[in-house]
């Protein structure tokens, strides 16, 4: 019997394990409603899971103008000190101004993370104009989470990711949904391959036995909790964590351990 | 507090050709993704129902799942008019005998090329809603529109949205404002507190515990439900409950 299984079926924290969440968002989005799309309803789902930390990014950053996203994301994480962080949007499409933001965003200290989404800017990750963003994450030692979605997306494949992240070693890479649910052999293979490359669990349609699949293949040190809240409820992750056939340490790992070697939360 | 007691509504067995990372292709394989997950109970059908042929597949259902009574038929029908499949006087029959209380239909060119419409349909589905037996559509097929001139003109047929995504509720929710003969299985449906936003605003009733077990895993959706800040009656009732209701009016 899972040592877990009878506090998720009773709807309990774990408790005795740290839970960070370094893939959420904020905010609307214009092709869906979000019910619990505001800062104070995602605390609240996050007490009743358990999840003590969450990094988060402004969804209307990727469609939008990214300097008014990262605004709201401050007064999200501002109103929620110890609970919500930051992770700056930024994109190769606006080289000067993602530079500044990273400059202004980061001078708030609950700014920790740095998210790029090459699918939904068009702009590839391998572009020269991401550079200063690089620049930046390899000075400031900031993790950079790029959303990543199977093998024919020609700004953000999982393999753009993975050249990338071989260039630029200083900095730790997680890979945004690892891929897709189609893309868990791959990634895992890339994550073999690239020791900087950290692979999310983030997805809305989990395959069986992934959890248990990447601690095996790469071990669970590099295994990162992610969820996509509020587009998606962040407690099937953690039902789906918790259940799953790994120790009780790879567990800690991913719930939060990892999130804390990455990111200086003090 | 009593653990709740699963019933999930979308389960399947059988080989499929595209597995995610791991070939569970048999019913003690499906057993064991839902002891994992805590699933007490399952509506299944068979993939080669559904890929390939239905009353081949669904041959093969009964026989995978014989020694299973925790495992509950859903069988593929389509219309009869090729002969491929039986017409409703002798197919509901057959179904009522073997116990088979729930249906599933994958129309539309790109699935098993028939049409939903009257003209095509149309008696088979009179049949199944005589039966109350209720119909299974995946949301990813099926257009809104179609749904909703079935659920108006077959008001006693349960049909139940699997595979819904969480990017629905724009539809979704004026249909749940009119026809209580919806209702949407949870594997996909997980939108950041969209379980207390429906049962806030239309209660429990159209939602039903669902996880595309085995190809996806189960322990996401016992996840959501079981950490969802609603009452224990709606949590029973969408664990099980309701799904319990809808199969026990059946055959009326």
């Amino acid at each position: 019997m899972n040592p877990d299984f009878e506090r998720v079926h009773a709807g309990l924290p774990l408790g005795d394990v740290e839970i960070i969440d370094v893939h959420a968002h904020m905010g609307p989005y214009y092709n869906m409603h979000i019910p619990a799309r505001d800062p104070a309803r995602m605390v609240r789902i996050m007490d009743l899971c358990g999840i003590a930390k969450t990094v988060l990014s402004p969804s209307l950053s990727w469609d939008t103008d990214l300097v008014f996203a990262n605004d709201l994301m401050r007064l999200a994480v501002a109103a929620h000190p110890g609970r919500l962080y930051g992770a700056c949007a930024v994109s190769g499409n606006f080289p000067e101004l993602s530079a500044a933001e990273l400059e202004r965003c980061f001078a708030d200290p609950a700014v920790k993370m740095i998210k790029v989404h090459p699918a939904v800017s068009k702009c590839r990750l391998d572009d020269k104009r991401m550079n200063g963003i690089y620049e930046f994450a390899a000075r400031r030692k900031s993790c950079i989470l790029a959303h990543t979605w199977l093998d024919n997306d020609p700004y953000g494949n999982m393999d753009l990711f993975a050249g990338v992240a071989k260039n630029h070693p200083d900095i730790a890479w997680i890979m945004g949904h690892s891929g897709g649910p189609y893309g868990s052999r791959h990634a895992a293979e890339l994550a073999a391959e690239v020791p900087n490359v950290y692979l999310d669990l983030t997805l809305s349609m989990c395959p069986a036995r992934q959890v248990e699949f990447f601690v095996k293949e790469i071990g669970s040190e590099r295994v990162m909790f992610g969820t996509d809240h509020p587009f998606l409820d962040p407690r099937p992750q953690v039902g789906r964590v918790a259940l799953a056939d790994i120790s009780a340490d790879d567990k800690a790992n991913i719930f939060g351990k990892n999130a804390r070697r990455l990111i200086s939360f003090e | 507090m009593d653990k709740l007691k699963f019933f999930d509504a979308n389960c399947s067995v059988g080989r499929t050709g595209n597995p995610h990372l791991y070939d569970i292709p048999d019913a003690a394989g499906l057993k064991r993704e839902m002891e994992a997950a805590g699933v007490e109970e399952a509506l299944v059908y068979h993939v080669i129902a559904r890929d390939a042929d239905p009353r081949l597949g669904n041959s093969r259902l009964m026989h995978e799942i014989q020694d299973y009574p925790e495992l509950h038929p859903v069988w593929a029908v389509f219309p009869h008019h090729t002969g491929e499949m039986p017409p409703p006087s002798k197919l509901l029959p057959e179904m009522k005998a073997l116990g088979v209380r729930a249906v599933r239909m994958f129309p539309t060119k790109a699935l098993q090329s028939f049409s939903l419409a009257d003209w095509c349909a149309g008696e088979l589905l009179s049949a199944l809603e005589w039966g109350r037996v209720p119909l299974i559509l995946d949301a990813e097929v099926i257009p809104w529109e179609e749904v909703r001139g079935l659920l108006a003109t077959y008001p006693r047929l349960p049909i139940v949205i699997a595979n819904c995504n969480y990017r629905q509720n724009r539809f979704l929710y004026p249909l749940f404002e009119k026809f209580t003969n919806l209702f949407v299985e949870l594997s996909w449906f997980m939108g950041g507190g969209a379980v207390e936003d429906v049962v806030q605003r239309f209660g429990s009733r159209p939602l039903l515990f669902g996880t595309n077990m085995p190809r996806y895993t189960g322990t996401a959706a016992v996840g959501l439900l079981c950490y969802a800040d609603i009452d224990r009656k709606d949590k029973e009732a969408i664990a099980g409950g309701n799904l319990r209701q809808i199969l026990g009016k059946v055959w009326p």
